[in-house]
């Protein structure tokens, strides 16, 4: 069916995607491979969006050479000793864009080989059918859909009554690279922020957490994220949970900072950063909505059914603007699934578990259902364990705080979730994803032969802990 | 106070489906599943059942309205209701809403929702069953969603209990094909030929509703072959027309038909395996011991196939008059239930148009048919020389579960052998 509006649109097309990150980009990109005409709209000149702009992909490059400077550091146990690196902060930022314009670079290349159209600017909807996208210099151009799809993506909380300061930063600025402070404050006890506090403990930073809950990287089973607490106990001078800053003042000497809360500081602290890493919010309300009649939540969420749909059936919405997680694996699936149903297949979203990942050191990554969630839910579950000390090759890499816990099923025996903390485990947890939606049973795992000498292995065993065949382990009471 | 405008969910292929019952009123609490309102199609009555719990407040349809999938039957109020709302698009094409949609957003209309039913954030359970548990791979997952099928309804014949691809396209195998149910077959995706010139939506008639599902049916389960052959009719013709002459003063007129159906049953006779249809095991024929040939009759409505009964039993003349008097009946749409049940073979004759071959469908589970086309007046050589001789093109589509080529060729052939030399129709 077509619109009968006739008014004339500077463009028209059967697919416009709102937002250009790895949703919608990958929305746009299965369109067109399904032969829809279509345009992406972003507000920037690059693709990517935050993941690759200024979110996963540039933290990354950090994050790896935060690793290799704390392993070179990790070497003197081992007898070898290197001298203390110097660091070159331009160079390293230089590294980092680079990084990311390969990408986006490739991105560009690759909207350009399918067809796809990417109009630079804010893209509003003035109609069920029409969007006026405004670009920076306020030139307004409009769009004529047969389908949208919403992946406009979240952005980062703030706190009010924080200063303007070029001291006080969000994860954007953190990853500028601007200065290596003395002192650091990160206010959130999040992934986003522990993973900027492990870039700046690397290159020098003494560093301060303030979490306003009772715990860090809530979200994660608390056994895995105590490994990670204990290897990092090192890399902080105060970690204050149950606490809230409350207010925030620019000195010439530093960002002086009140707390309050159980593990507050009586004085007013100085900080030479304070990177602030509260969350993030959808960005629903920055859409034009109600001019396409499309419903927003309070929290500024788009809500959708699992064909992606909004309330508006010819309107898709993914990726962050839909639901939590705010995860850019979660949001490609999502952005197939809408370009599918829009281009009149059906497809659902079906995925049975989106895991997650902490890029701390060591790595937190987590997969279906956790502890917490089963016993929050009364599932009947049984959970395998598999140390890390008895693992050859974390003993042979000097890292073997870690472990692997997978969680069954208590009366089919199938996987229902799985936790790894360690180096790596970013990369361990797909095997746990395969499984699950795979439906794989313990045994299923146990007698999958993995290679050996690997931390992969530890999946393995951890399944043969649970049949109470692991030989790697002392012998099990048989239950 | 939340209204949500309930629809018509999808139910199959029928449109403008008359409301028979309406089993709520203003004021009614329901609660989900409740039936709301009945509608009868041409095959089965159905209730469609309230989406989520919530209070009547307006009934927008009364009985006799003709509803399709999508039209908003009435308005509920949902406050207080936090279960799970129903999606109001059940068509799976994610298109506009319908066009009864009361709130439906007109171009440069204050903003207002087109929404028509509230969903909540984080809430992934609607539209379609939850696949939840259920032990079935992803790839298995998706075509089941592709197919529309509801996997928490299977159960999976892989190891422990798994559903595999082979469960799900079994499970399409046993819904009934032209039923509610999805045939598994990739639907034509729908186009606006408005696009491209003025159309215009012609309603089909209710015969044809009918025969399509049944021919569709036929086409799917029988795999057809077609053999052509020719039978000389020039005697036979001279022969017809000396009856006809005679016949018509007496108001009706022979045609070849009856001579059609009389070598039918002599073919038949010979070769009982094609008076037969496949035991539903699939491992074994009915041969049916009675001759009843359904005669394919073009009317203004469409198609209908009325049965001439115990075709062997009548002669010439009685069959002539028969066939006179149904085809009038089938013509005034004056058909019974009886006409259309029975036969055991059908016949589909083109004379009276032309053409010179096609391929007819098997009326299963009858296990073939046999098609004529118009005569011509050709060479043929008689071993001496080329003779004047009137051919009549014949084609037999089989079933080739039942009937092979050899046998088909054979059938034909007797057929043909029969028109040649009418004395062997007394035979």
């Amino acid at each position: 069916m077509s619109t009968d509006e006739t008014r004339e649109a500077d463009h028209t097309c059967d697919v416009v995607v709102i937002g250009a990150g790895p949703g919608g980009y990958s929305a746009a990109f299965r369109a067109a491979d399904l032969g829809a005409k279509t345009i992406l709209v972003d507000r920037w000149p690059v693709l990517g969006g935050v993941c690759l702009n200024v979110g996963c992909i540039p933290s990354k490059a950090l994050l790896h050479t935060a690793f290799i400077i704390d392993a070179a550091r990790g070497m003197t146990k081992q007898g070898v000793a290197f001298a203390e690196p110097q660091i070159d902060l331009g160079k390293l930022a230089a590294h980092k864009d680079a990084v990311v314009k390969k990408l986006t670079s490739g991105l560009a290349s690759m909207a350009k080989t399918r067809k796809v159209t990417t109009i630079q600017g804010t893209g509003i909807f003035a109609e069920p059918h029409l969007l006026h996208v405004t670009s920076e210099n306020g030139r307004e151009t409009s769009v004529r859909f047969e389908k949208a799809i919403v992946a406009a993506g979240s952005e980062a909380s703030t706190l009010p009554f924080m200063p303007s300061d070029p001291r006080i930063v969000d994860s954007t600025g953190a990853l500028e690279l601007r200065q290596i402070p003395g002192k650091m404050l990160v206010i959130g006890g999040g992934i986003i922020g522990l993973e900027m506090a492990t870039v700046y403990a690397a290159l020098g930073a003494r560093i301060d957490v303030v979490e306003v809950l009772d715990g860090l990287m809530l979200g994660a089973d608390r056994d895995l994220v105590g490994v990670w607490q204990k290897t990092n106990a090192r890399r902080f001078d105060r970690v204050m949970l149950k606490t809230k800053v409350v207010a925030a003042e620019a000195k010439g000497d530093g960002i002086h900072v009140t707390f309050e809360g159980e593990n507050a500081p009586s004085e007013p602290q100085p900080y030479d950063m304070v990177l602030i890493a509260v969350g993030r919010k959808p960005n629903g309300k920055r859409i034009g909505a109600e001019a396409a009649g499309i419903a927003v939540n309070e929290r500024g969420f788009v809500p959708t059914d699992k064909r992606m749909r909004t309330n508006v059936p010819h309107i898709f919405a993914i990726g962050d603007i839909a639901a939590e997680p705010m995860l850019a694996h979660k949001a490609v699936h999502e952005g197939h699934v809408a370009a599918e149903n829009a281009a009149g297949k059906e497809s659902y979203f079906d995925a049975r578990q989106i895991p997650s990942v902490a890029y701390t050191d060591p790595e937190i990554a987590w997969a279906g259902v956790t502890e917490a969630d089963a016993q929050s839910r009364g599932i009947a579950y049984r959970k395998a364990v598999f140390p890390w000390a008895a693992s050859g090759r974390a003993i042979a890499n000097g890292r073997d705080e870690g472990f692997t816990k997978l969680l069954f099923d208590a009366e089919t025996h199938r996987i229902i979730g799985g936790g790894i903390v360690g180096i790596e485990t970013g990369n361990l947890i797909s095997e746990v994803c395969l499984a699950i939606e795979m439906g794989a049973d313990a045994v299923d795992i146990g007698k999958t032969i993995h290679p050996h000498p690997t931390l992969s292995e530890s999946i393995g065993m951890a399944a043969e802990v649970f049949e109470g065949i692991c030989t790697d382990l002392l012998p099990q009471k048989r239950s | 106070m939340p209204l949500v405008d309930v629809r018509v969910p999808n139910i199959g292929d029928f449109d403008n489906v008359p409301v028979v019952e309406i089993q709520v009123k203003p004021g009614d609490e329901v609660k989900p599943d409740d039936p709301l309102i009945t509608l009868e199609s041409d095959k089965a009555a159905m209730d469609v059942p309230s989406p989520q719990r919530g209070k009547v407040s307006e009934i927008l349809v009364s009985i006799g309205d003709k509803v399709s999938e999508g039209s908003a039957i009435l308005r509920l109020d949902v406050s207080g209701d936090d279960s799970k709302p129903e999606p109001k698009s059940g068509n799976g094409k994610g298109d506009e809403p319908p066009n009864e949609t009361p709130q439906q957003p007109a171009e440069a209309a204050p903003p207002k929702p087109v929404s028509l039913t509230p969903v909540q954030a984080e809430d992934r359970t609607f539209p379609a069953p939850d696949f939840g548990s259920v032990h079935a791979s992803p790839s298995v997952r998706r075509i089941a969603r592709e197919l529309g099928i509801d996997l928490t309804k299977l159960t999976g014949t892989g190891e422990k209990g798994r559903i595999t691809k082979d469960d799900v396209k079994r499970q399409i195998a046993r819904s009934e094909p032209g039923g509610g149910a999805r045939t598994g077959i990739p639907e034509i995706p729908a186009q606006d030929f408005a696009k491209y010139g003025p159309v215009e939506t012609k309603p089909m008639s209710r015969l044809k509703k009918l025969t399509g599902p049944n021919l569709h049916r036929s086409w799917l389960n029988v795999p057809h072959v077609t053999n052509a052959d020719e039978a000389d009719i020039t005697d036979l013709e001279d022969y017809r027309k000396g009856l006809d002459e005679t016949a018509k003063a007496k108001g009706y007129r022979v045609t070849l038909v009856a001579f059609l159906l009389k070598s039918a049953v002599s073919a038949l006779k010979e070769y009982p395996d094609v008076n037969s249809s496949l035991a539903p095991t699939k491992d074994a024929l009915i041969l049916k011991r009675y001759y009843n040939i359904g005669v394919a009759v073009d009317t203004p409505d469409g198609l209908v196939v009325p049965v001439i009964r115990d075709v062997d039993r009548k002669g010439i003349l009685e069959l002539s008059q028969e066939l006179s008097s149904v085809s009038a009946r089938m013509r005034d749409g004056k058909i019974t239930p009886t006409d259309i049940q029975g036969s055991t073979f059908s016949i589909s004759s083109l004379g009276g148009i032309g053409g010179t071959t096609f391929t007819p469908i098997v009326n299963a589970p009858e296990v073939a048919i046999l098609g004529a086309m118009r005569s011509k007046m050709q060479p043929v050589w008689d071993g001496a020389a080329f003779q004047p001789r009137l051919m009549l093109p014949l084609c037999l589509s089989y079933d080739h579960r039942v009937v092979d080529g050899a046998l088909a060729a054979r059938f034909l052939r007797k057929i043909c052998d029969a028109l040649a030399d009418v004395r062997q129709l007394v035979l």
